[in-house]
């Protein structure tokens, strides 16, 4: 309390520009836990699918680049059968339209071929409603088509062929490069590949740790190197990164900014303090007790207004708030002010008490 | 006994043609006890002489003793801490802080210096005396100019200095108020045993002085 005595004062007194500066770092704060929480959002959509596998390793061609839709793995590729801990998928970009209720709309998607024998369709699809498919030409979607008219029996028809899938569950954390999957046997994925049975799938994917000699004829990723190969997933990723800090920079700037002039205004009062003896470690202390209360009050304020935007929030818009990451650039935040802080501490150690007298 | 002790001070500012003298060969003492005036017009040194006996600022010669100790072999830190606990300094500024209000004002002394300062009781008396004890609620910015200078002098004297250095204490007051600080100021030198040094060219103190100075072209004469 002793440190924060005069900051504590001043604020008081100085409501209005006090309460200026704390919105002001409060709409910064807020900024940038927006972009954040879009930045997460958006790259949630890319690879929600995949992290619900959790998937640690994944096979694919040699030639694919990296690439899982590029890619193509036949029998003689695999060296061995699969385990219980690795699974073929088959991925293929498909337009969904419904085949029933005279609904033009379409839909970008992505099909996911699997065994129904292997992990990911055993234990890691996350039904929400419905049931797995059991039945030829069934599939289970991503919950989000729910919000848009899709219901359980609905039939669809997936690139226009005219034969219809039926929806039969839906499933949660099934998104992936920002479309909704649509899980479905291996068959059919092959059919609307069109490819023969001597390609198995796109690739395989572990949720162990696998070494490359398991495969020696495929290309081994881990799921990082997997994701980053995404179409677009990384560029997104690094445009949002710079622009966060970026604004952390700039922050730095207005934020120091103001303190200076914030202090400038007070240097008469401070020399007074510096020629009665008061010394300039407790004024300093107060100076940065003060940015320190002015920050976490702006920062507190923009983890409020966060919160009430996720609430108001239309599901549509890929926003992702995780508060922990939240609580990081917060604390950076802070962090940053106090960095700014320090600036007047200089003109604060040099203060001249002389000129406290002589004006 | 000597509080103060000042031996053939020497100040001047600038070089060469704009060279300006503003104390020589200034010896001066001041006791315990004793209420020590040095008049002067505007100009004239007065608040240069007050900064240097304060540790504020250096001679370019002389000796300047405080208690005994020679300020020129003190650290700025210890000059610092001499003048929180020794020296309380009456600036022509009124050295209030306009964010707090006046009870604030003696709390922040509390807050830099823990022990000997007034107690309560005593501090009731001098803001009775001084006529500002109904003004703790006040911020600076509402009070008149002879309202802060009355609290500014109570904050210096607030924290119990041994020597008092006022820089025109009285400017802004009316012949009733200087009377009343000029009581106060001779009271607390001779009641509570400490030096007072007032700079001023108010001569309407001169009657509550032990000891009257003349600062004129950089001398200092006894009256």
């Amino acid at each position: 309390m002793r440190k924060v005595f005069l900051a504590l004062k001043e604020i008081k007194h100085e409501k209005f520009r006090y309460t200026l500066i704390a919105i002001m770092i409060m709409m910064i704060s807020y900024l940038m836990f927006i972009l954040m929480g879009l930045m997460l959002g958006l790259a949630n959509e890319n690879k929600a699918a995949i992290n619900s596998w959790r998937t640690q390793t994944v096979f694919l061609n040699q030639n694919a680049n990296g690439s899982l839709n590029q890619s193509m793995i036949t029998s003689p590729q695999l060296s061995r059968k699969l385990n219980r801990h690795e699974a073929l998928i088959g991925q293929a970009s498909v337009v969904l339209t419904r085949a029933t209720g005279g609904h033009k709309d379409k839909q970008n998607a992505q099909l996911i071929g699997l065994d129904a024998q292997q992990f990911i369709a055993k234990k890691r699809l996350q039904l929400v409603a419905g049931r797995q498919t059991k039945n030829d030409h069934e599939i289970v979607v991503d919950q989000g088509l729910s919000t848009q008219g899709y219901h359980l029996g609905d039939q669809v028809r997936l690139n226009g062929n005219g034969q219809g899938f039926k929806i039969v569950g839906f499933v949660k954390n099934a998104k992936l490069s920002v479309a909704p999957v649509i899980y479905t046997s291996l068959a059919n994925w092959r059919k609307l590949r069109g490819v023969n049975s001597t390609v198995l799938a796109s690739g395989i994917v572990a949720d162990q740790n696998v070494k490359g000699s398991a495969f020696p004829k495929l290309s081994r990723l881990t799921v990082s190197q997997f994701i980053n190969k995404l179409p677009g997933y990384t560029a997104q990723n690094n445009t949002f990164t710079f622009m966060i800090a970026f604004l952390m920079v700039i922050s730095l700037v207005i934020i120091a900014v103001f303190l200076y002039i914030l202090t400038m205004q007070k240097m008469a009062n401070y020399a007074v303090l510096r020629a009665q003896g008061i010394p300039a470690r407790h004024l300093v202390n107060a100076t940065l007790a003060q940015a320190a209360l002015l920050m976490l009050c702006g920062v507190v304020g923009g983890v409020i207004f966060t919160w009430i935007t996720q609430l108001l929030m239309p599901t549509t818009v890929p926003i992702l708030m995780s508060w922990p990451a939240i609580g990081g650039i917060g604390l950076a935040l802070i962090a940053l002010g106090m960095v700014g802080a320090l600036l007047p501490v200089r003109m604060i150690l040099k203060i001249d008490p002389i000129a406290a007298l002589n004006n | 006994m000597t509080a103060i002790k000042l031996r053939n001070v020497n100040k001047a500012f600038g070089t060469g043609l704009s060279r300006v003298t503003v104390l020589q060969d200034v010896s001066f003492s001041a006791d315990l006890g004793e209420l020590n005036l040095i008049l002067g017009p505007s100009g004239s040194g007065k608040s240069t002489l007050l900064t240097i006996i304060g540790g504020l600022q250096t001679p370019d010669s002389g000796v300047v003793l405080i208690d005994g100790q020679d300020l020129a072999e003190q650290s700025p830190k210890q000059r610092d801490q001499l003048r929180l606990t020794t020296i309380g300094f009456v600036l022509q500024s009124y050295n209030l802080l306009p964010y707090l209000n006046v009870a604030d004002q003696f709390k922040l002394v509390d807050r830099v210096k823990k022990r000997g300062n007034l107690t309560p009781a005593e501090l009731s008396t001098l803001l009775k005396e001084l006529g500002i004890d109904q003004l703790l609620d006040h911020y600076p910015g509402e009070l008149s100019g002879g309202q802060n200078q009355r609290v500014a002098l109570a904050r210096a004297l607030y924290a119990n200095p041994q020597i008092v250095l006022a820089d025109e204490p009285t400017a802004a007051l009316d012949s009733e108020r200087v009377k009343v600080v000029g009581r106060l100021l001779r009271e607390m030198a001779a009641t509570h045993n400490k030096a007072v040094i007032v700079v001023t060219h108010d001569l309407r103190l001169q009657e509550f002085a032990d000891h009257t100075y003349q600062l004129l072209d950089g001398r200092l004469r006894a009256e």
